[in-house]
C-alpha cells in the first residue's frame, strides 16, 4: 500500500464518520435544550461537595452541569431541609457545625475542636451528628482519637460527646479510656441511631438511645453505619480481616439476620457510605491528587462500581 | 448549540483524530523531529457564563467563550519536565464540531496570575481574575478545527499556567474540553535541546534535596535512600525521621542503614515523632553537630549563593521566642540573594491528617519580611506544592514564598482534604524526595519518585 493509497483510505474514513457524527449531532443536539437555559437543576438532585463547596447535581445528568454555592464545608449532609456542614479550620478560625435551613440559610452553630470527618443529618432533618478526628490523627496513624457529638436541632440539646452516654458490649459497660465513638447514622424515629465504638482491637457496631443516653453493642468489625432508608440494612466499612491496616470493604448488613454481603468495590474505602436509593450505596474515592469523585454501586453485592460524579464528595439525595 | 451527551463525544473524537491526522500528514507538516517538542494537555479547564451565574461547568465536554451571554473560558496546564530553553510555546484549541461552533471572533487569550482555581469549583460568580497581557487573539474560527495561539512569553520553563480567554462578539465560539480527550486543549513546548528526565543537573549549582517523614519498618525509606545514592549535593530532611518514637533504635535500625548512608551531608531538623524521646535526645545523639546545636533544634549554613535555615517546629516559635529572634537576626546577618528554610509542620498543607499549623507563622513573617524564597515542610505524609504566598496564605507573586509538603520520604502516605486555596499540584501515592537546584538568583524544583512510579513534578521559580 503506498503512502497516498493510506491516506486517501484515511480520508475516506474520516469523511464517512464525520458524515455519520453530524447526521447524530444534528438529530440528538435538536431534541436537547441549550446548556444556558437547562443550567438550573431541578428535580431529584444529589447534593455534593465540589472540593469543600455545597453544590447540587441532578440525578438524571449528575456528571453534567452542576449548582454551586458560597457554603464552604469539609464534611455535608442533607435530609428533608437540613443541611449540616462542617466548617473548615481556618488560618485564624477553629472549625464548627454549622446547621444550614433548605435555603442554606446558618441557623445554628457548634464551635467544635478537631479535623471534620463525618456528618449526618435523621431522616426528619431534626437530628445532627458529627464525628472529628481530635489532635489530627486519623485512622492512618498510630493511634487516633475521635469524637463525635449529637445536636438536637427541634429539642436544642446537644451532646457534645457519645463518651457521656452508658456504653455496653454483651451487656457489660465498658468505661475504658480509649474508646471511641464515630459514623453516627440515625433511624426515623429520632432517637434511636447506631455508631462505630472501637476499644481495644475491636470497632464495635453500637445501637444508641438518645433520650435514654445509652448504647448497646450488636455486632462486630463495623464502622461507619449507614441506615437504608427502609431502616432494615446499613451500608458499612468492614476492615479486611480485621485489620484496618489492611483496608475495608464496602458490605451491606441485614440488620435482622445479620447476614453481611459484602459489594461489588474491591478497593479499600475510607468513607461513611450513604444510599442514594433503597438499591445504591455512593461513596467517595480519592485519586491519588487528592481529589475525589462519588461513585456508585449495587447494594446487593452484584454489579460494578461506577463514578457518579466526578471531583465531588459527601454525597446526599435530595428532592 | 452545546453537545452534553458522553455518546456524541465519544463520536465526535473518532471523527476528529482521524480528520485532523489527514491534514497534516497530506500536506507534509509532520515535523522531521519531535525529540524538541513536548505536548501537554490541559489540566483543567471550564467556562462561565453570566446567565447561569452558580453553575459550573467543569465536567462538560465543551468550552464557551462569548459576550452574549458572557462566556468565558478558563485553561491550565501543568509544564513539567522540559529541559533547556524554551524555544517556543502554542496554545492550541479545537473548535467544536457543532454548527454553533463557529464564530468571527475566537476570542482573546490572555496570561492569568490565579493558577490554583478548581475546575469543578468556578462560576460566575467566584470566576477568577483574568489579569494577564493579552497574549494573542483569533479571528474567524469555524467548526472541527485547531488553532494556535503563541503563548511563548507567559510560558518560559517548567510550572504551572491559567489562560482566560474573552470574546467582545456576541456570535460565540465553542472549543473541545479536555474531557473530549483527542481534542483536549494543549501545550505544545519546543525546546532548544531534547527533553531529558535526568536527575543529574545540568549546571555545578549546589543541590538541596531531600523529604520528611522517612523511617520506619517498612520499605519506603528503602526507595528514597535509593534515590539519593543518584543525586549528589546536601540531604535535608522535614523531621520524623524515624517512627514511632525517635528512639536511639530505631535511629540504629531503621534510619542509618537507609538515609544514613548520606549521613555526612545531611542537615536533619526534628519532628514531633522526634520529640516523643524526651528532648529528642535519639535525634541529637544520632545526627551530632549536623543538627546544629544539641538540644535547641534550628541553625543555618549556606550553599552558594543561597541561605538555608532548618528550624525546629517542635519548640516555642512565637514572636519574641528565643528560636524566633535568632531567625531574624540569622536572616539579617545573611547577605545571600536567596533564602530557603525547612521545618516540621506545615503552615499551608491540604492534608486530612495535620490541620496547617497556624503556630508555625510567627517564623514564616521573618522569613516573609527578609523576602526568602522557599520553605519546605512535612508532617502530612505526602507531597503538596503551593503557589509563592504571604504569612496569611494569599497569593503574593511578588513577595511570596513558594512551599512545599515533603512528607512522602517513605513511612506511609496520607489523604487530602478539601484543596486549599493556592495548592498547585498533589500527590498521595508516590515515595520519593524534592531536589531544590540553587541557581544563582533562582531555583529548580524536582519530584523524584521511586523506582517503578512515573509521578513527577518540577518547575523554576525566581529568587526575591
Amino acid at each position: 500500500m503506498t503512502t497516498r493509497t493510506r491516506l486517501l483510505i484515511t480520508a475516506l474514513a474520516a469523511v464517512l464518520l464525520a458524515v455519520f457524527a453530524v447526521g447524530y449531532t444534528a438529530l440528538s443536539t435538536s431534541k436537547q435544550p441549550d446548556a444556558i437555559t437547562s443550567s438550573t437543576v431541578s428535580g431529584p438532585r444529589l447534593m455534593v461537595l465540589g472540593n469543600g463547596r455545597l453544590s447540587t447535581v441532578p440525578r438524571s445528568d449528575p456528571s453534567g452541569p452542576r449548582e454551586v454555592t458560597e457554603q464552604r464545608c469539609d464534611r455535608a449532609y442533607t435530609a428533608a431541609g437540613t443541611t449540616s456542614c462542617l466548617r473548615p479550620v481556618g488560618a485564624f478560625k477553629a472549625g464548627e457545625l454549622a446547621v444550614l435551613d433548605s435555603g442554606l440559610r446558618e441557623v445554628r452553630t457548634v464551635p467544635l475542636t478537631g479535623f471534620p470527618n463525618r456528618t449526618r443529618v435523621s431522616p426528619s432533618g431534626r437530628m445532627v451528628a458529627w464525628t472529628l478526628f481530635v489532635d489530627g490523627h486519623s485512622y492512618a496513624a498510630n493511634g487516633f482519637s475521635t469524637s463525635t457529638g449529637i445536636l438536637d436541632t427541634k429539642a436544642d440539646t446537644l451532646v457534645t460527646s457519645l463518651e457521656e452516654f452508658t456504653a455496653t458490649v454483651d451487656g457489660e459497660v465498658v468505661t475504658a479510656v480509649d474508646r471511641n465513638f464515630w459514623g453516627v447514622t440515625f433511624t426515623a424515629d429520632d432517637n434511636r441511631f447506631y455508631a462505630t465504638m472501637s476499644t481495644g482491637t475491636h470497632r464495635y457496631l453500637m445501637e444508641g438511645d438518645f433520650a435514654d443516653r445509652t448504647l448497646r453493642s450488636i455486632a462486630d468489625n463495623v464502622e461507619c453505619p449507614s441506615l437504608s432508608p427502609d431502616g432494615k440494612r446499613i451500608a458499612y466499612k468492614a476492615a479486611v480481616n480485621r485489620d484496618p491496616q489492611q483496608g475495608w470493604r464496602l458490605s451491606t448488613m441485614d440488620l435482622g439476620t445479620r447476614v453481611i454481603t459484602p459489594l461489588a468495590e474491591t478497593r479499600s474505602v475510607d468513607d461513611q457510605p450513604t444510599w442514594l436509593d433503597q438499591d445504591t450505596i455512593g461513596y467517595g474515592m480519592q485519586r491519588s491528587d487528592g481529589l475525589n469523585d462519588v461513585w456508585a454501586v449495587p447494594a446487593d453485592g452484584t454489579g460494578t462500581p461506577a463514578v457518579l460524579v466526578p471531583e465531588a464528595n459527601s454525597p446526599a439525595p435530595i428532592g | 448549540m452545546s453537545r452534553r451527551r458522553a455518546p456524541l463525544a465519544v463520536l465526535a473524537i473518532g471523527v476528529v483524530t482521524a480528520a485532523t491526522l489527514t491534514v497534516i500528514a497530506s500536506s507534509g507538516q509532520v515535523p522531521a523531529a519531535t525529540a524538541a517538542t513536548t505536548t501537554f494537555t490541559a489540566s483543567a479547564d471550564t467556562y462561565v457564563d453570566n446567565s447561569a451565574t452558580g453553575t459550573n461547568y467543569g465536567t462538560s465536554g465543551q468550552l464557551g467563550v462569548d459576550n452574549s451571554p458572557i462566556k468565558r473560558m478558563f485553561l491550565k496546564f501543568t509544564v513539567s519536565g522540559v529541559s533547556g530553553t524554551v524555544s517556543g510555546v502554542k496554545l492550541r484549541v479545537h473548535t467544536d464540531d457543532v454548527s454553533g461552533a463557529a464564530s468571527p471572533a475566537g476570542g482573546s487569550f490572555r496570561a492569568m496570575t490565579d493558577t490554583t482555581w478548581s475546575e469543578t469549583g468556578v462560576t460566575w460568580n467566584n470566576q477568577p481574575a483574568i489579569d494577564g497581557v493579552t497574549l494573542g487573539t483569533l479571528g474567524s474560527v469555524v467548526r472541527n478545527t485547531w488553532y494556535e495561539v503563541d503563548v511563548t512569553s507567559h510560558v518560559k520553563a517548567n510550572g504551572t499556567f491559567s489562560f482566560g480567554v474573552t470574546s467582545s462578539n456576541s456570535d460565540g465560539s465553542d472549543y473541545d474540553s479536555r474531557e473530549t480527550g483527542a481534542t483536549a486543549p494543549q501545550l505544545v513546548v519546543t525546546t532548544g535541546t531534547t527533553p531529558t528526565t535526568t536527575t543529574t543537573p545540568p549546571s555545578g549549582d549546589p543541590v538541596l534535596v531531600g523529604a520528611g517523614d522517612i523511617s520506619n519498618s517498612g520499605s519506603g525509606d528503602s526507595a528514597t535512600a535509593a534515590l539519593l545514592d543518584n543525586i549528589p549535593g546536601t540531604v535535608f530532611t522535614t523531621g520524623d525521621n524515624v517512627y514511632n518514637d525517635g528512639t536511639a533504635a530505631e535511629f540504629a535500625n531503621y534510619y542509618n542503614p537507609t538515609w544514613g548512608r548520606h549521613k555526612a551531608r545531611t542537615r536533619p531538623s526534628p519532628g514531633n515523632h522526634d520529640y516523643h524521646t524526651s528532648g529528642a535526645t535519639g535525634y541529637y545523639d544520632y545526627f551530632g553537630s549536623l543538627a546544629g546545636p544539641s538540644g535547641q533544634g534550628y541553625y543555618s549554613y549556606d550553599l552558594g549563593n543561597w541561605h538555608i535555615v532548618s528550624l525546629n517546629s517542635n519548640i516555642s516559635m512565637a514572636a519574641g521566642s528565643a528560636q524566633e529572634q535568632w531567625l531574624r537576626a540569622d536572616l539579617a546577618a545573611s547577605g545571600k540573594p536567596c533564602t530557603a528554610a525547612y521545618w516540621h509542620h506545615p503552615l499551608f498543607t491540604s492534608g486530612a491528617n495535620h490541620a496547617p499549623s497556624t503556630s508555625t507563622r510567627p517564623l514564616f513573617q521573618a522569613l516573609y519580611d527578609n523576602n526568602a524564597d522557599v520553605v519546605l515542610f512535612g508532617h502530612n505524609h505526602h507531597y503538596e506544592r503551593f503557589a509563592p504566598q504571604n504569612p496569611s496564605g494569599g497569593l503574593d507573586t511578588t513577595r511570596g514564598i513558594r512551599t512545599f509538603v515533603a512528607g512522602m520520604g517513605g513511612a506511609s502516605h496520607y489523604s487530602f482534604g478539601t484543596i486549599r486555596a493556592n495548592s498547585e499540584v498533589r500527590n498521595s501515592d508516590t515515595y520519593g524526595v524534592l531536589k531544590l537546584t540553587l541557581h544563582s538568583n533562582s531555583f529548580d524544583w524536582q519530584f523524584v519518585p521511586e523506582a517503578g512510579k512515573t509521578f513527577t513534578d518540577s518547575g523554576t521559580t525566581a529568587c526575591h
